[in-house]
């Protein structure tokens, strides 16, 4: 394949969410990437929040006022709503990525075996769809827990 | 470093970020009620607290190089030239120094320095 061929099939980024020829497998590569970049902006944003606890880029110490202001600019529905879903994608990155950590030490692998027409991949274990399954569902049951915590229970 | 080792480095931040980040959750809303974790005395005693200082530190680390060599794989896989890597390297490196300083920092005012209304 010439160089100009690889280029024309590279996808990139756009390759990620294009949705045609995805299977589970590719969609769980798809999403790890997206909250993953999607995590650490939330953390590089958390690192400039919290730092107003010391008064924010040029403070020099704790400073009331200062965690006072910025608690002010986030802790309201659009800063709990982001919360919510920070936890939503934290949830599923850490819990698919425990798959993929498992599956590059050859757990959750079967044998390889000769592939055949339709061309599915037999190595695959089913366990690794069903731990994909569970990244999602416990994604949403962590996601439903943040926004019981922040809209409904006792602050 | 060699990629292989990267790699090695990125799956043994992910596993330390998995239990660090799920301890850093529970104690804001689960274990702590979550009004009470955010008030400025909470805040305040937990970075008076050894054990608590010494798990933000860590936090920082994992979290930001993980969240950083994780941005540095997926620029190498979508381009692979000498020059684009170098670059692609030492951003990455620049990216984590400078953010794990600026948390640092926020860390050792907030431990040394008194509070001020």
């Amino acid at each position: 394949m010439s160089t100009e061929e690889t280029a024309n099939n590279r996808k990139g980024v756009l390759g990620w969410i294009n949705p045609h020829n995805h299977n589970a497998e590719r969609w769980a590569y798809a999403f790890q990437r997206i909250t993953g970049v999607a995590v650490l902006l939330y953390v590089l944003g958390h690192l400039g929040d919290t730092s107003f606890f010391v008064g924010g880029p040029i403070g020099t110490g704790p400073s009331e006022s200062s965690w006072a202001f910025i608690s002010g600019l986030v802790e309201n529905s659009f800063g709990h709503m982001i919360l919510v879903l920070v936890v939503l994608v934290v949830t599923f990155h850490g819990v698919n990525g425990i798959r993929l950590i498992l599956a590059e030490f050859g757990v959750m692998f079967r044998k390889p075996r000769a592939i055949e027409y339709p061309y599915k991949p037999k190595g695959l274990n089913p366990l690794q769809r069903y731990v994909f399954v569970a990244a999602v569902a416990m994604a949403a049951i962590a996601a439903l827990l943040a926004w019981w915590i922040l809209f409904e229970g006792p602050l | 470093m060699r990629e292989s080792r990267l790699m090695l480095v990125q799956y043994v931040t992910a596993a330390a970020a998995v239990v660090l980040v799920a301890i850093h959750l529970l104690l804001q809303g689960v274990l702590v009620p979550y009004g009470t974790a955010i008030s400025f005395g909470t805040v305040l005693s937990a970075y008076r607290s050894v054990i608590s200082i010494v798990f933000l530190e860590l936090l920082l680390v994992v979290v930001l190089v993980h969240g950083f060599n994780g941005v540095r794989i997926i620029l190498h896989e979508l381009r692979q030239t000498a020059s684009w890597s170098r670059w692609v390297d030492a951003g990455t490196v620049i990216a984590i120094v400078a953010s794990v300083g600026y948390g640092t920092r926020t860390i050792l005012l907030a431990v040394l320095m008194g509070v001020s209304s």
